[in-house]
C-alpha cells in the first residue's frame, strides 16, 4: 500500500495539476462564451429585445436593476432574494406573475454569470435579414443561365430554310434571265413541294435513311421520356425536386450549426411508417424564446407564431391556429408501402442514406429519384447490419448463410425485392 | 370418389342448358364495351376504324399531356400533435357494440383518431374474441352521411340551447299538471343509462319506462316467471351440451346471444387427435337457417307445428324417463323426434334443447323437457340471466293502446323505431301522433323520428361513454375512440340535462361504477386503477354480480325498491343446488291444449325470420351487409319470399340462374299486402314460406335513394301480437302471382368449380375408426406404380428461408356465418359493387363462403348397379340418375374459398407483366401497379378467386353507394391498404400488411416472431376459430401440428399439382352411417371397372 502510494504520489500530483489547468482552460472558454450559456439556460425564458417571454425581455437591462451586483446575485438564486424581502426582487416576482425563475447557484460558476452580465449587457447588434447573398450561399441555382440548345437549333433550321427559299428565288431568277438571253422560253416556276416530291422521288435509298433516323430519334427520345413520368430528380442532369416552401425553415440552421438531433422533430421515424413532419408546438418549444433568426430576422419565425396562435407581445397563445401547409418533397406513389421504422430502426439506416445531407440544405430538396430502380439497387447491395444480432433473424440468417456459403447476405436475398414488401 | 352429389343451386342440380352455357362461358355475358367508352349511343352510331383512330390518337395525348403534370402534395402536420397519436401508428381501444339485439365486447383500431377496423375482444368472457357481420359492419354506420348533423325541432335544424330549453319547458308543464310522460325504448343492458332514467324518472315522477324489442323473447321470459318464478332469459351454455335439440332457434346467427352460441358449439363440433367426440344437433325449422345448416339431422317442420314438436318430443322424453304425456297429434317428424329424444335422455344434464318460438306455452314445454332432462344448472343456468333481451311485448302494445287514447303527453324513443318495426295491427303511427311532445333520440330521421316533434341525435357507439352488464356479473365499458362527426349528444346526457342534472355522461358513468360496480369485485383496492384496468380490458366479469342487475322492462322505481330484497335473497340461491329449487308446479297440459289449438287456415303459413346481414334492420343503410351474401341464399341487395322448390312447381319461375328472373308474389297476412318476389329455397318445409325482416326502410338514409329504390319490403307488418307476446309468423298467409317478373342478385353459382371434388366429408363413426376416412390419398398413376398426390411434382420446389405462410380452415367449426367477409371487407377496401353488378358475377369479396347443398342417391352403389343391370341402363344414365337427388331436405356444407396461395399457382404462369408471382414467403403476391388487366390469371384460376376491377368504383357516378365515394365514408379505409382502380385484378393477399406488421414488430424487439401474434382479418373475427393462420417453417406453430397430426387435414384440388398454401379440415357430421349413406369404396370399385 505504502509502495504505491509512494509510486504514484508524482503520478496524482501530474493528474491533479492536469485537472487543475484544465478546469482553469474551461472557465475561461466558458467566460469567453457568455452567448452560449444565455441561449442554452436563459433564451427559453428572456429575449434581449423588448418581448415578453415567460420572464420579462432584457433590453435596458442594467438601467433598471438597482445594480450590477443585484443582477448577479438574483441569477444566482433569485428565491433567496425573493426570501429575504429584497425589496425589488419582490417586485419583479410579483410583475411577472409570480413565476418561478431557475435558481443557477448549482449550475452557473461565478464567472459563468459574470460572462453572461457582460453578454447581456452589449449583446450584439441584431442581424439584418439575409439578402440574395445568403440565400444563394448554399447551393447553385437549380436552373442554368445560358442559351437553350433547342431554341438554337431551331433558330438555325428556320435561318436554313429561310436561306433555301432566298437561294431557290434567285436560282430561279438567274434561270429565266439566262434562258431570255438564250430565247428559250420561260421556265416554269415549280412549287417547293413539288420539288421536293421530285427530289424524294429521285432519291429513294437517302430519304428512306432519313425517315428512319428520324423514327429512331424519336422513339427513344419517347422511351426515355416516359420512363421520365413522375420522377423528380434525373440522375444525370442532377435536376432534383426543390420545392418553395410556405416557410424557409433551414435544416443547415437547424440540423447543422446547431446540431439538433433529426429525431427530435421528426419524431416517428424510429416507431412508425411515417417519420412526421414535425408539430407546430414541436416548433415553438424552442421558438417561443427564439424570435429571430440569423439569416430571415423574424420574417419567417413570425410565420411558426401565426401557425401555433402565438402572441409575440403578451407571450400567450390567444389566436387561431393555422396549421402550415408544407410541400411535400419526398413523394411515394400511393401503391408503395414504405416503412421508416424497418430502415432506421431494424435496418439502422443513416437518414442521410436517402435524404442527403440535409445538415448543409437551407430549404430542402430531394435527392434520390425515389424510383423502384432505386430502390431495388440499394435492397441488393445492402447488407443487413442487426441481422446477425437480431433473434428474430436466427434461422433464416443460418439458412441464407448456408445457402450463399461466404457471400454477403443482402436484402434480397432474404426477400426483399418481393413485390409484396412494398405494394399491397 | 364419394358418392354424395355437391351442388351450388338448382340451376347446378338440374343442370339445365342454360346453366351449361352460362357456365362453360369465359365471360358472363357481354364485355361492357359501350360503358368503357363512356357513351351509351356510340353503339347505335357504329364505330368505324378511323373513329377508333382518332380516339386512339387523342386519348394517348390527353394521356400523356396529363402524365407530364406532376402534382404537388402538402403535408399539413398537426398544431398540436395529441400526445398519444403517432401519425402512421394504430391506437387500439376497447369497447362495447350493443344495439339493443348484438352485443359483443370489442377492440376498436383506429389510425389518426378515425375507427377503421373492429376487432372482438379476446378477453371477453362471452363472445371471446368473435364478432358477427352486423359487429363488424358498425364502423362504417358511423360514417354513416345520413345521420343528423344536429337536433332538429318540427322537423327544422335548432340548436341544443333553443332544444333544451323547449324541451325542459314542456316536460315541466307536462310533469306539473300529472301528465304520462313515456320512455319507448329497445333493451337497455347499461346499469347507468339506468340509473340516469331513474334519476329523470325522480325529476318527472310521472315517467314510466317501457322496453320494447323489435324481435321480442318476452315469451321465455314468461315462462321462466311461471316454471322458476323469474321473469328472466337464462344464459345458455351450449359448450356443456353434447345432444343440442333446437326448434326453430337460429342460435348461431341470431338467436339470444349468437356469437357466444356459436363460440360454444364450435368447443363442441371440433375433432382432433386427442378428441374424437363431438355434439350431436337437431334442428326442427320451417326454414332453411344458418343453425339448420349446420345440424346433424335436420327436419322441415310447418310453423303450425312448431309447438307440437316440442309436445312429442316432451311426450317422447317423459316416456324413456317415466313422465306422464301431455296430450299430443301425431306429426311427420316424429321418427326423427323420437330418435333425438333417446339421444337427449342418453346425455341427461349434458343436452340441451331450445326453441325459437315467443310463444310463452311452448316455452313452458320447453322447459319441462329441459327440467326432466336435468339440464338447469348444467347446460342453462338461470342463474346468471342474459339481460340482452328484456322486450316486454304486452306492456308495449298497453302503451300503444294508452298512447292511441290520448292519456300520453310526452313519449322520448330511445334506440327503436317502432313505426318501422311494430305489427301493422297495432297502428303505431296513428296512436303515436296522438302524444303531444314526441321526443326521438335517433341518429337520423328514420320512420319513427320523422314524425318526432323533436330528435335530439344520439352519439355512435363509437363516439360515446357507456356500460353494459349483458349478463349477471359480466360488465364491459365503451368509450370514444373519435370525437363526434356532427352536432349530437349522447342521449344519456341529455337525459341529465333534462333532469336538472348538469353532469357529463363520462363522469356521472364512473361515479356510477364507484358506488356500484366497484364494491362487486376484490380485485383492485383503488377505485382508479379499478377504472382504468376495466377500460383497458373492456370486459369484465365481477364476483358474483349483484341483484341489482336484474331487471325487466317494467318501472324503474320499483325495480331500485327490489334491490334490497333481492340482495338478501341472492347468497342463498347461490348456495342451493339446482335439484333442490323450488319449483311452482306448473300445469303443462294446459300449455299443450294451447299448443294443439294452433292450427293452419291456409294453404301457406309465413315464418319471418332475421338475416344474417340485415339482422333486425337497424344497419339497413349500410352497403357492406347488403351486400353481404345471405349465407344460404346467397342473394344479396333483397328480401324476398323463400319457399320450397316442390310448391313452386309449375306456378313459379324456378330460376334455373339465380341471376335470372324470380317471379313476384302478392303475400297477404290479415289485409296487409306486400309484393316480393319468390326465390326457391331447398330445405324449406312445404306450405311454408318465409321472409325476413328488416328490410323496406324507407327512411334508413341515402343508400335507398342511391340505389335507386327501397330496399326489400317491410315484413314486421306481419308480426302479430298473440296471448300477450309478439308471434313471428303467420298461419293464414295468401301468396298470389303478380305476374311480374324481377331480376335478383345472387353470388351462389358465379365462379362454379366445374363439378369437382372440392369439399370433403365423413361421419364420427367412421372418423373414429379411421381419421382419414372421407380424406382418402388421391393416387396417381405413374410408370412406378401408383403414388400419392402430394408426391408428384412436375416443377422443383422453392426456397422458402424465411417463414412459409400457411392457412387450415376446419370445416367442421365454420358455420358460414360471413363475419369473415366483412372483415376482410373492412381491412382490405374491397369495394361495395351493387346489386347491377353482383348479378353481373362482379361482386369483389376476396374472400366468399361457398354453401355446398348436398343429398343421397336414391339408390345405393351396388344395388344401383344391379338394379341398372335389371332396368338395362347404361353406366352414363346410371350416373346421371344418381345425381338426380331428392332436394326437399339437403345437407349443407360451409367452405369459405379464397386464395388459396397455390405454390405452383396457374395464375402466375400466364400473366405477361409479372404482375402477380410468388414471394419468398409463399404469398401469392398481385402487384395492382404492374397489372394490365388482361384477367388471363382469373380465367386460369381453378378456384376463382380472382376478383377484376371492371369499373373505378371509388368515383363512377354509377357507383355513389361505396363507402369510398363519400367524403365521410372515406375515413374508413384502411390506409395501409391500396384502394384499387379501374382495371386492374385484385384477391386475397393473405393481409400481408399485418404480417409485415406482425414481422416489423418482432424485429423491432428484437424477438423471434410468436406464434398467433399476427392474426389475419379473416381469422380474428372468426367466432369459432375456424381459421388458424401460421408459419409452416415454425415447427411448434399450430397451423404446422394441425397438419401434421390431424389426418382430416386435405388441399382443394390437390390433384391438379397447384400445391395450395391454403389447407382444410374434413367435415365429420354426427349421423349414423346408413343416414350419411357413405358407400365410398363400392363406388370407388365401379369407377375403376367404368
Amino acid at each position: 500500500m505504502d509502495t504505491l502510494f509512494k509510486k504514484s504520489k508524482k503520478q496524482i500530483f501530474a493528474i491533479f495539476s492536469f485537472l487543475f489547468l484544465s478546469l482553469i482552460l474551461s472557465t475561461n472558454t466558458f467566460a469567453a462564451d457568455g452567448e452560449k450559456i444565455f441561449k442554452q439556460n436563459c433564451a427559453v425564458c428572456h429575449t434581449l429585445g423588448k418581448n415578453k417571454l415567460t420572464g420579462p425581455g432584457l433590453e435596458g437591462i442594467m438601467t433598471r436593476v438597482p445594480s450590477e451586483k443585484w443582477l448577479f446575485d438574483w441569477i444566482k438564486n433569485n428565491k433567496a432574494m425573493i426570501a429575504a424581502g429584497d425589496a425589488y426582487a419582490v417586485k419583479v416576482f410579483n410583475d411577472n406573475n409570480k413565476a418561478d425563475m431557475t435558481v443557477f447557484a448549482s449550475t452557473l460558476s461565478d464567472e459563468e454569470i459574470q460572462a453572461t452580465i457582460d453578454y447581456i449587457k452589449a449583446p450584439p447588434a441584431p442581424t439584418t435579414p439575409a439578402g440574395p447573398v445568403a440565400q444563394t450561399s448554399g447551393e447553385a441555382a437549380p436552373q442554368e443561365e445560358g442559351i437553350n440548345p433547342l431554341a438554337v437549333l431551331l433558330g438555325v433550321i428556320a435561318f436554313l430554310i429561310i436561306i433555301i427559299a432566298v437561294l431557290r428565288g434567285v436560282r430561279h431568277s438567274l434561270t429565266n434571265l439566262q434562258n431570255e438571253k438564250m430565247g428559250l422560253p420561260e421556265e416554269e416556276a415549280v412549287g417547293p413541294w413539288t420539288e421536293l416530291k421530285n427530289w424524294i422521288y429521285t432519291h429513294k435509298r437517302t430519304t428512306t435513311v432519313i425517315i428512319l433516323i428520324i423514327t429512331g430519334g424519336l422513339l427513344t427520345s419517347g422511351w426515355y421520356a416516359l420512363k421520365g413520368i413522375g420522377v423528380y430528380a434525373d440522375p444525370e442532369t442532377k435536376a432534383v425536386y426543390h420545392p418553395d416552401q410556405p416557410i424557409q425553415f433551414s435544416h443547415k440552421i437547424h440540423a447543422g450549426d446547431n446540431a439538433i438531433n433529426c429525431q427530435y422533430c421528426h419524431s416517428g421515424v424510429e416507431k412508425s411508417k411515417t417519420a412526421g413532419i414535425p408539430s407546430v408546438n414541436v416548433c415553438m418549444n424552442c421558438h417561443k424564446g427564439i424570435s429571430s433568426g440569423a439569416t430571415t430576422g423574424t420574417k419567417e419565425i413570425a410565420k411558426i407564431y401565426e401557425a401555433a396562435g402565438w402572441d409575440v407581445e403578451k407571450g400567450e397563445y390567444n389566436k387561431p391556429q393555422k396549421p402550415i401547409k408544407w410541400i411535400k418533397v419526398h413523394n411515394l406513389q400511393d401503391f408503395v408501402f414504405f416503412s421508416h421504422q424497418q430502415h432506421v430502426t431494424v435496418g439502422k439506416q443513416d437518414c442521410a442514406n436517402c435524404h442527403g445531407d440535409v445538415k448543409e440544405m437551407t430549404t430542402v430538396k430531394q435527392v434520390s429519384p425515389l424510383t423502384m430502380g432505386w430502390c431495388i439497387d440499394c435492397h441488393r447491395k445492402t447488407e443487413v447490419p442487426g441481422m446477425k444480432d437480431n433473434p428474430y433473424y436466427e434461422s433464416l440468417h443460418k439458412r441464407l448463410a448456408e445457402k450463399y456459403k461466404g457471400e454477403p447476405i443482402t436484402v434480397d436475398k432474404m426477400g426483399g425485392i418481393d413485390c409484396v414488401r412494398c405494394h399491397y | 370418389m364419394a358418392t354424395k352429389k355437391y351442388w351450388k343451386g338448382l340451376e347446378e342440380l338440374n343442370n339445365s342448358p342454360e346453366f351449361v352455357q352460362k357456365a362453360n362461358n369465359e365471360f358472363a355475358e357481354q364485355l361492357p364495351v359501350e360503358k368503357l367508352l363512356g357513351d351509351k349511343n356510340l353503339e347505335n352510331d357504329g364505330t368505324n376504324r378511323r373513329d377508333f383512330l382518332k380516339f386512339l390518337g387523342f386519348s394517348v395525348t390527353a394521356a400523356s399531356l396529363a402524365a407530364c403534370e406532376t402534382p404537388v402534395n402538402k403535408a399539413i402536420p398537426y398544431v398540436v400533435k395529441p400526445d398519444d397519436i403517432t401519425p402512421g401508428v394504430a391506437n387500439w381501444y376497447a369497447s362495447t357494440y350493443f344495439d339493443g339485439n348484438d352485443y359483443a365486447s370489442v377492440i376498436v383500431k383506429t389510425r389518426e383518431g378515425r375507427p377503421i377496423k373492429i376487432e372482438g375482444n379476446e378477453l371477453s368472457k362471452i363472445t371471446r374474441g368473435g364478432t358477427n357481420a352486423r359487429v363488424q359492419a358498425s364502423v362504417l354506420s358511423l360514417y354513416d352521411s345520413s345521420r343528423l348533423a344536429g337536433p332538429t325541432m318540427g322537423g327544422n335544424a335548432t340548436t341544443w340551447t333553443t332544444a333544451d330549453k323547449e324541451i325542459g319547458a314542456k316536460l315541466a308543464a307536462i310533469s306539473a299538471k300529472g301528465g304520462a310522460i313515456r320512455i319507448l325504448s329497445s333493451t337497455i343492458i347499461s346499469p347507468s343509462t339506468k340509473a340516469v332514467i331513474a334519476d329523470f324518472t325522480a325529476k318527472y315522477p310521472t315517467t314510466k319506462h317501457v322496453t320494447y324489442d323489435a324481435v321480442s323473447y318476452s315469451g321465455i321470459a314468461k315462462a321462466n316467471a311461471q316454471t322458476f318464478g323469474q321473469e328472466v332469459i337464462p344464459s345458455y351454455n351450449f359448450d356443456k351440451a353434447e345432444v343440442i335439440v333446437s326448434i326453430g332457434a337460429d342460435f348461431l346467427a341470431n338467436w339470444l346471444s349468437p356469437i357466444e352460441s356459436a363460440h360454444q358449439y364450435a368447443m363442441t363440433r371440433k375433432v382432433g387427435k386427442d378428441k374424437k367426440k363431438m355434439s350431436r344437433h337437431y334442428q326442427f325449422e320451417s326454414i332453411l337457417s344458418l343453425t339448420g345448416a349446420n345440424a346433424d339431422y335436420r327436419s322441415p317442420v310447418k310453423v303450425s307445428e312448431h309447438g307440437k314438436v316440442v309436445v312429442n318430443l316432451y311426450n317422447a322424453v317423459a316416456k324413456i324417463v317415466g313422465g306422464s304425456s301431455l296430450s299430443s297429434s301425431a306429426l311427420a317428424a316424429d321418427a326423427m323426434i323420437a330418435k333425438a329424444a333417446k339421444d337427449l335422455t342418453e346425455s341427461k344434464g349434458k343436452s340441451v334443447v331450445v326453441c325459437g318460438s315467443n310463444d310463452m306455452h311452448v316455452q313452458l314445454v320447453v322447459n319441462g323437457i329441459n327440467q326432466m332432462l336435468d339440464n338447469y344448472g348444467k347446460t342453462i343456468d338461470i342463474e346468471t340471466p342474459n339481460y340482452t333481451r328484456q322486450g316486454d311485448d304486452a306492456a308495449f302494445a298497453a302503451l300503444v293502446s294508452e298512447m292511441a287514447s290520448g292519456k300520453v303527453d310526452a313519449i322520448i324513443t330511445y334506440n327503436t323505431n317502432p313505426v318501422y318495426t311494430a305489427p301493422a295491427a297495432l297502428k303505431f303511427a296513428e296512436a303515436y301522433n296522438k302524444v303531444g311532445l314526441r321526443i326521438s333520440f335517433a341518429d337520423r330521421a328514420d320512420e319513427t323520428a320523422s314524425m318526432a316533434t323533436h330528435i335530439c341525435p344520439d352519439h355512435n357507439y363509437l363516439e360515446s361513454w357507456n356500460d353494459f352488464n349483458p349478463k349477471k356479473a359480466h360488465y364491459s365499458l365503451s368509450q370514444p375512440t373519435i370525437s363526434p362527426l356532427f352536432n349530437t349528444r349522447q342521449a344519456q346526457e341529455s337525459l341529465l340535462k333534462w333532469s336538472g342534472n348538469s353532469l357529463d355522461y363520462h363522469t356521472y358513468l364512473q361515479r356510477n361504477w364507484m358506488d356500484r360496480v366497484f364494491p362487486m369485485q376484490g380485485k383492485f383496492m383503488a377505485f382508479g386503477e379499478f377504472w382504468n384496468n376495466s377500460l383497458h380490458d373492456g370486459a369484465i366479469e365481477v364476483g358474483k354480480g349483484d341483484a341489482m342487475e336484474n331487471h325487466t322492462s317494467a318501472d324503474t322505481a320499483m325495480v331500485a325498491m327490489a334491490v334490497a330484497a333481492e340482495k338478501a335473497k341472492a347468497p342463498k340461491k347461490e348456495e342451493a343446488p339446482a335439484e333442490e329449487k323450488p319449483v311452482a308446479k306448473v300445469d303443462l297440459n294446459d300449455a299443450a291444449s294451447k299448443i294443439a289449438a294452433v292450427k293452419s287456415t291456409s294453404e301457406f303459413e309465413l315464418a319471418l325470420y332475421e338475416k344474417v346481414g340485415i339482422g333486425n334492420g337497424n344497419q339497413a343503410n349500410n352497403p357492406w351487409l347488403q351486400e353481404l351474401p345471405d349465407p344460404i341464399t346467397k342473394l344479396t341487395w333483397d328480401n324476398y319470399v323463400t319457399m320450397s322448390p316442390l310448391d313452386m312447381e309449375g306456378k313459379y319461375d324456378l330460376m334455373e340462374r339465380q341471376d335470372r328472373d324470380a317471379s313476384v308474389v302478392n303475400v297477404t297476412v290479415n289485409g296487409t299486402t306486400i309484393k316480393l318476389p319468390v326465390v326457391p329455397q331447398p330445405g324449406q318445409a312445404r306450405g311454408t314460406i318465409g321472409i325476413a325482416v328488416g328490410y323496406g326502410r324507407d327512411k334508413a338514409g341515402a343508400l335507398s335513394m342511391r340505389t335507386g329504390s327501397v330496399i326489400g319490403q317491410n315484413a314486421y307488418q306481419f308480426v302479430q301480437l298473440m296471448n300477450g307476446t309478439m308471434m313471428y309468423g303467420a298461419l293464414d298467409a295468401r301468396v298470389e302471382s303478380a305476374n311480374e317478373m324481377v331480376a335478383m342478385a345472387g353470388t351462389q353459382v358465379h365462379h362454379t368449380l366445374m363439378g369437382r371434388e372440392i369439399v370433403k366429408e365423413t361421419v364420427l363413426s367412421e372418423y373414429v375408426k379411421d381419421p382419414k376416412a372421407g380424406n382418402e390419398d388421391e393416387m396417381l398413376v405413374t410408370h412406378s406404380g401408383k403414388v400419392k398426390m402430394a408426391e408428384v411434382d412436375l416443377w422443383d420446389s422453392f426456397d422458402r428461408p424465411g417463414h412459409k405462410w400457411g392457412m387450415t380452415i376446419d370445416l367442421n367449426s365454420c358455420i358460414g356465418c360471413g363475419s369473415c367477409v366483412v372483415s376482410c371487407t373492412a381491412e382490405n377496401n374491397v369495394a361495395v359493387v351493387g346489386k347491377d353488378q353482383v348479378m353481373k358475377t362482379r361482386e369483389m369479396h376476396w374472400l366468399r363462403i361457398d354453401r355446398y347443398y348436398t343429398t343421397n342417391w336414391p339408390n345405393k352403389g351396388k344395388e344401383a348397379k344391379e338394379k341398372a343391370h335389371e332396368d338395362g341402363v347404361g353406366a352414363i344414365d346410371m350416373y346421371l340418375d344418381m345425381e338426380n337427388p331428392e332436394a326437399s331436405n339437403p345437407k349443407v356444407v360451409f367452405q369459405p374459398m379464397l386464395c388459396q396461395h397455390c405454390n405452383h399457382a396457374p395464375c402466375e404462369n400466364v400473366c405477361p407483366v409479372l404482375a402477380t408471382n410468388h414471394s419468398s414467403d409463399g404469398l401469392n403476391q398481385m402487384t395492382y401497379n404492374r397489372c394490365v388487366g388482361t384477367r388471363y390469371c382469373a380465367n386460369n384460376c381453378p378456384y376463382k378467386v380472382r376478383r377484376f376491377n371492371w369499373f373505378n368504383y371509388n368515383a363512377n357516378s354509377d357507383f355513389t353507394f361505396n363507402p369510398s365515394q363519400d367524403d365521410l365514408g372515406r375515413m374508413v379505409l384502411n390506409p395501409d391498404v391500396v384502394v384499387r382502380s379501374r382495371g386492374v385484378m385484385e384477391k386475397c393477399s393473405m393481409c400481408v400488411q399485418r404480417i409485415q406488421g406482425g414481422k416489423l414488430d418482432a424485429k423491432k424487439a428484437e424477438r423471434k416472431l410468436k406464434d398467433g401474434e399476427i392474426k389475419t382479418a379473416c381469422q380474428q373475427s372468426c367466432p369459432t376459430n375456424a381459421i388458424i393462420f401460421g408459419d409452416l417453417n415454425d415447427e411448434e406453430s399450430a397451423v404446422t401440428k394441425l397438419r401434421k397430426e390431424d389426418e382430416r387435414n386435405f388441399y382443394v384440388l390437390e390433384e391438379i399439382g397447384t400445391k395450395p398454401a391454403i389447407s382444410y379440415l374434413t367435415k365429420v357430421r354426427n349421423c349414423e352411417e346408413a343416414e350419411f349413406n357413405h358407400e365410398q369404396k363400392a363406388v370407388e370399385k365401379e369407377k375403376e371397372h367404368a
